[in-house]
Formats: C-alpha cells, sequence, structure tokens
C-alpha cells in the first residue's frame, strides 16, 4: 500500500549551475507499474536515486505513503532497489545476501526460522533454490539478477525501485527475464519504479510511461498513450523501432478537408483526421509530418499522392524487411533554412535532422509474407519505389524553429508545456 | 619415389614441420636447463648470505662456555643457559619484553583502527576540502617521523610521558598520526564498487553496519596487512623509543634494552644473552607472518588489480 508523490523535485548537482533534472511533478498510484525512459543522461536514472535517498533532494518534495521523506535514510524509506550491476555482496552466498536486509532488521529482530522460511520461499519464485549455497561469482548474469531481486523481494517493502536491471542480461536473457518480472509484478502487489532506456522493456512492461529528456518530462501516459498520441516530436521518434519518419511538410485546408504537400507531392488527408483537424480550427500551415515505418504503404508504379523514392538499403530481419529510402531533394527555400550560427547551436539539435537540403532517408516496414518473392528478389538498391500513408495513420507536429515540436491534435503533455516556458 | 634419390630434393612441408621441431626443441631444453641453472646457483647464493646472520645468532645464543664475544661460529658448550639468564630476574629483559608487546598490541590496534576509517572515510565520503586534506596528509607523511623528536619529546615530556612512562608515550605517538597512513587502504577500498555500499545501505545497514558487514570482509588482505605493518613497526623500533625513554632501563623496549648489552663495556659480559634475546624477540614477528602470509601477499599486491 503506497503511493509516491513527487513535487516540483529537482536536481542540481554540486559545482553545476544546470539542473539535471527540472521541476518534476508525478503522482504514483498504489500498485502502479511506473517507467521512467529517455536517452542517457535525461535525469531518469537521478530521479529514481532520489525517490531511494541516494542523491539529495535540491527542492521539492518526495512523499512515500503520504510521508515527506526528503530527509530519511533509505532504509528508513521503506524501499526495496536492483542496481544495473547487481550490487551482490562478493563474499556472503546466495542465501545470505538474499537474508542480509532480514538479518539487519530491528524491533522487532527476525527469527533464523523466518528468514529461511522467507528466503527460500524468494528462490522459489524465481527459480534459485538449487544456488543457495553458490557465491555469486559463480553465477551466470541471469541467475546473479535473480538473487538481486530476491534480495529486494524478501522484504516487504512498500516501493520496488528498478534501475536498469536488464541492460547487463544479452539481448535473449533480457526477453526472458523481461516476462518473467511481469509474472513477478502480479505475484508481489506493489508499487515499482523501474528506470531503462530501452522504449521496448518500457512499453512491454509499465502500466504508465514517464518519457523523459534532459531532465524534463517530456510526457506521461500508457504504453497506448504515448505510441498513438505522442505529446511532441520527441516521444515520436523516441517510441518505436525502427524510430518514426519525419520530415517538413505544408499543411493545406481545402475547403472540406485537408492534404499535405511535402516533396512534390499532395498526400490527401481525410476522414476522421480532417475531422479532427478542423475541429480544433487549424489552418494552412508548415508542420513536421511524421508516419511510423510499419504504417507506410507502397507502390511500384507512379501515383499521385506517392512520393517517388529510391531503395538505398534492404535489411532482411526475418518475419519482416525494413527498406531504407531515400526521397526526391527537397526544393530549395521551400521551408525555412537555418543560419549558420544556428546550424551550430544545440538549441536547434531537432531542424539540424529536418531541415538541411537535399535528400532524406525514410525507413519502411513491410511484412516479409506481404511480399511476393519476385518482389522479395527486386527490392535491392537502385529499386523505385512510391510511397504514401493513409490519413489516419498522419502524426502532425507544430513547426516553430528552435522549439519543442508539439503534437498539433493531442498537444504536449502538461510537464513538457512546463519545460516549453522554460 | 624419385625424390628419395636426390640428396638436394627441396623438403616436403611436412618434413620441414619435423625438422624444425626437432632443432627447436632440442635448442629450448637446453637453453632452459642453462638459465636455470645460472638462476639457482645465483638464489642459492643470496639466500645463504641472507640466512648466514640468523643461523650464527642461533648458534652464538646456544654457546655456553663463555658469555662474552667469541671467534667460532659453532658453540664450544651448547645449552640453554643463554635463555635461562635472559628470563631471570637479574636481566630485565622480562619488562623490556612486556613493554614491546604491551606497545605493540595497542599501537596495532589503535593506528589499523585510524587508518581503515580514515581510509573509509576518504573513499567514501565527499566534504569539503577532502582533496586538498588528503594532499596535506599525503606530502607530510614524505617527512621523515623523526623530524618532529625534539618537538615531541618535549611535549610528551610535558605530559609526564617519558622515561619510566615511555610505554603509553610511544603508544600515543604511533596512533596519533598514523590516519595518514590511509592512503593504501584507501586505494584499495575504491576498488569496491560503491553500489555495494548503496545496497547495503537501502537493505537497512547504517554506515557503521556498511562498513563492518560489507567493506572490511571484502578488503580482509589490506587489513591484515595493515594489523601486520602496524604490530612489526613499534616491534623493531628503536629511535623514538630510545630517547623518550632514555635513562630509565623500566621504559625500555627489546630493542633498546638489548642495545645496552652491545656497548663497549657489556659486551665482554652480555654478548650471548644479545644473541639469545634477538632470538625471542623475532619469534612472535614470525609466527605472526608465517600465519598471514597468504594475505599479505594479497595486500601488498590485490590494491592494483580491480577485484
Amino acid at each position: 500500500m503506497a503511493t509516491v508523490v513527487l513535487k516540483n523535485v529537482k536536481k542540481i548537482y554540486p559545482g553545476s549551475t544546470e539542473p539535471a533534472v527540472h521541476d518534476f511533478n508525478l503522482s504514483i498510484a498504489d500498485k502502479e507499474f511506473i517507467v521512467f525512459v529517455g536517452p542517457s543522461g535525461c535525469g531518469k536514472s537521478t530521479t529514481l536515486r532520489m525517490v531511494a535517498g541516494l542523491e539529495d533532494i535540491s527542492e521539492g518534495t518526495v512523499e512515500i505513503d503520504g510521508e515527506v521523506v526528503n530527509d530519511l535514510q533509505p532504509k528508513d524509506r521503506g524501499i526495496s532497489m536492483v542496481f544495473q550491476n547487481y550490487a551482490l555482496y562478493p563474499h556472503l552466498t546466495v542465501y545470505e545476501n538474499m537474508a542480509f536486509p532480514l538479518r539487519l532488521l530491528r524491533n522487532p529482530k527476525m527469527s533464523n526460522d523466518e528468514i529461511y522460511e522467507r528466503v527460500t520461499n524468494a528462490a522459489k519464485i524465481l527459480g534459485i533454490t538449487q544456488y543457495l549455497t553458490r557465491k555469486p561469482k559463480n553465477l551466470s548474469g541471469g541467475q546473479r539478477q535473480r538473487v538481486a531481486i530476491g534480495r529486494a523481494m524478501v522484504r516487504d517493502s512498500k516501493v520496488f525501485l528498478m534501475d536498469e536491471p536488464l541492460s547487463n542480461l544479452d539481448a535473449k536473457l533480457r526477453n526472458q527475464m523481461r516476462a518473467e518480472i511481469i509474472l513477478l509484478r502480479q505475484r508481489i502487489q506493489t508499487t515499482f519504479i523501474y528506470v531503462t532506456h530501452d522504449q521496448t522493456e518500457a512499453m512491454t512492461l509499465g502500466d504508465r510511461i514517464v518519457i523523459m529528456k534532459d531532465g524534463f518530462i517530456m510526457q506521461v501516459g500508457s504504453p497506448t498513450e504515448v505510441f498513438d498520441r505522442p505529446g511532441n516530436l520527441f516521444v515520436a521518434e523516441f517510441i518505436g523501432a525502427p524510430k518514426m519518419n519525419t520530415f517538413m511538410a505544408k499543411l493545406v485546408k481545402d475547403e472540406k478537408d485537408y492534404h499535405v504537400e511535402c516533396f512534390g507531392e499532395k498526400i490527401p488527408v481525410t476522414g476522421e483526421k480532417a475531422r479532427e483537424l478542423s475541429e480544433k480550427g487549424i489552418g494552412t500551415q508548415t508542420i513536421v509530418l511524421g508516419i511510423r515505418p510499419e504504417h507506410m504503404v507502397f507502390s511500384e508504379e507512379p501515383k499521385p499522392g506517392y512520393i517517388p523514392v529510391e531503395v538505398v538499403v534492404n535489411e532482411m530481419m526475418g518475419s519482416e524487411v525494413h527498406l531504407h529510402v531515400t526521397t526526391p531533394e527537397v526544393p530549395e527555400g521551400a521551408y525555412d533554412t537555418l543560419t549558420e550560427a544556428e546550424a551550430r547551436s544545440r538549441d536547434f539539435a531537432d531542424e539540424q535532422l529536418l531541415l538541411p537540403g537535399g535528400k532524406k532517408e525514410l525507413i519502411i516496414r513491410i511484412q516479409t509474407i506481404n511480399l511476393t518473392d519476385k518482389q522479395r528478389a527486386e527490392f535491392v538498391p537502385g529499386k523505385k519505389l512510391y510511397l504514401s500513408a493513409e490519413s489516419r495513420v498522419m502524426h502532425f507536429f507544430n513547426y516553430q524553429k528552435g522549439k519543442l515540436k508539439t503534437n498539433l491534435l493531442y498537444g504536449p503533455g502538461a510537464e513538457a508545456e512546463a519545460s516549453l516556458a522554460n | 619415389m624419385a625424390n628419395n634419390e636426390n640428396p638436394n630434393r627441396d623438403l616436403t612441408p611436412m618434413e620441414n614441420l619435423e625438422r624444425g621441431k626437432e632443432k627447436r626443441g632440442m635448442g629450448i631444453k637446453t637453453r632452459r636447463r642453462i638459465s636455470n641453472t645460472i638462476a639457482y646457483v645465483v638464489l642459492i647464493l643470496i639466500s645463504i648470505i641472507w640466512i648466514a646472520p640468523f643461523v650464527f645468532l642461533i648458534f652464538q645464543s646456544l654457546e655456553v662456555s663463555s658469555t662474552g664475544w667469541s671467534a667460532h661460529v659453532i658453540p664450544k658448550a651448547w645449552g640453554f643457559d643463554n635463555y635461562i639468564y635472559l628470563f631471570s630476574a637479574e636481566a630485565n629483559f622480562n619488562r623490556w619484553y612486556f613493554n614491546t608487546f604491551v606497545i605493540a598490541l595497542f599501537s596495532c590496534i589503535g593506528q589499523t583502527l585510524m587508518q581503515i576509517m580514515m581510509a573509509y572515510v576518504l573513499s567514501r565520503f565527499r566534504f569539503k576540502l577532502r582533496k586538498p586534506l588528503m594532499n596535506f596528509m599525503l606530502i607530510l607523511g614524505m617527512f621523515p617521523g623523526f623530524l618532529t623528536m625534539i618537538i615531541l619529546y618535549n611535549v610528551l615530556k610535558d605530559l609526564g610521558l617519558t622515561q619510566a612512562n615511555a610505554v603509553p608515550g610511544l603508544i600515543l605517538v604511533s596512533i596519533a598520526s598514523s590516519g595518514m597512513g590511509y592512503y593504501v587502504i584507501k586505494g584499495f577500498f575504491d576498488t569496491v564498487s560503491k553500489s555495494l555500499d548503496e545496497a547495503a545501505l537501502i537493505d537497512g545497514a547504517t554506515r557503521g553496519q556498511v562498513f563492518v558487514k560489507v567493506i572490511l570482509p571484502l578488503t580482509k588482505p589490506i587489513v591484515i596487512y595493515t594489523i601486520l605493518t602496524a604490530f612489526m613497526a613499534p616491534w623493531g623500533d628503536f629511535i623514538f623509543a630510545s630517547y623518550i625513554a632514555f635513562g630509565s632501563s623500566q621504559g625500555y623496549n627489546v630493542a633498546v634494552g638489548l642495545y645496552q648489552w652491545l656497548t663497549v663495556e657489556q659486551l665482554p659480559y652480555h654478548y650471548t644473552h644479545f644473541c639469545s634475546g634477538g632470538v625471542v624477540v623475532s619469534v612472535p614477528v614470525i609466527t605472526l607472518f608465517l600465519m598471514l602470509q597468504r594475505y599479505y601477499v594479497e595486500g601488498v599486491t590485490g590494491g592494483a588489480v580491480k577485484g
């Protein structure tokens, strides 16, 4: 039974003026599985460590179960934690590693029988009973991670913190452990905060995902929400693999519907999407258009509304094929260009990828089963294709130079809006 | 085969290999034998030079024909008279031995505690002026200890800890500045991942428990190394012990006490006593060393490798 509430939490490391975490506001419900995800250096681990009590909180408050814990020692916060590098005690056996937190309990002291009971129970759940007498160095990576989880499990902690627990494992083991964490979560009903840089982990594990960048929250939402309705361009590109294709385009309002103009082609926007746009009163403007690789449709013959592209790389993934294609050149002066100073500035990093003249690379993802044998043989570098997309899979982002590109329809999350104000 | 008759024929690759093997194999064997022989001869010579004084000392301590200086190595008459004299009330040796043991024991406990705690704090805590403090202590530690002799003597004298009271005085001196020897131990502690500390803190340990239950067991070699060096240093200490205790036989340690027997006036009467004293003094150190030598080697070299 524990909620976790972070209010205006801020972290400024000593010797630095720029905060590592800006005003962080989040309310985590009891028994919720929250995932912090973002590229390295986005402040996700720092935030977790502030909840754990391993880092001082520069400003703001952290509440666990309604109690402000800013000045409490980690041991008094009722938390347990799993570390990326497992942090097992090398001089103790697996049994003693897992019994360690229980042996430290005072008032009341736990009896040896109960410790035995709990440790063997946890070991049974994690399938490590036969390793209890071994030292950590004689275990494989996956087994060590299980021991680390077991050590965190034996205590009835209010909040379970996990700091990139799977990133030291190889890909196959990682998938297996991910599934086990989902099962574990159903067994031990408690509040989870999970940190990862892997969007797949975030999508599969989280009830809600917190996407962070440069110390700001970009969006908070369920996996479906952040995938279908990304609040801004960063979230759109971060969630989903391979990443969403994004390029500059012009959204034009016709009498009834809309269309987008890009690479000299006009792709109609109709139906539900057009209705939503017109309800929001959106007129003709320059936008960033986003289409996921799996949502692109292709034709081998030129058609109106289809962008002519050329295949440069064909990646056969087994069940699907990833085609890297280049678009025609963007006409000179079609969109704003960056001044020389802007082109070098970090503030315009987003534009540097979107704007430069010349060709742009897109990726399309096709199910192998949907291709004929002839097509599979023909889709080699140099092959001409024609791409388009249905309007319901299009994402429209506001374009303002040097600003966060928010979703025209769904807007930014409240938190991202706050970061915009900065 | 026609090839077989031609003596100048090219060798087949297989034959080439065989021939090469023979040639190289012989060469390596002979060379290794020669270099081994040289190494053994040199090592045996060195160990004779090294062991000779000890053998000599033991022989002399068993010489009972005279207690003075003798020109022969093998005793004329064997016996334990010198040892009996050593522990009799006549000689002050018991007192010196006891003094040394007390000094070594307390310095050892005190120094070890000071050093490992200092090293832990400097390794794990971040506080203002930490770096300048570490550098300052490192530079101070580079000056030889006896530079402070005069001022230390005066301070101890004012405290009444000289001469007959030299034992607590010496303990105080050796413990007081020992924290400065943190350096090697800190290096060892630094190799233990900080996330172990963090894991233990979250598991409910206090800082003290982290230190005792996690860090110390993992750094046992360096702790034992510290105990050994802290015990041995006062055991053989001469300079400090001689001037702090000066003139009072009650305050001597073994090194200073035994040295009294080597003065020109005493030498003819106490030479063999000195030798037996030397043997007795080395017993605890050798015992301790043999018991802990495994850790000693690890402790000296272990800090360099990340474990």
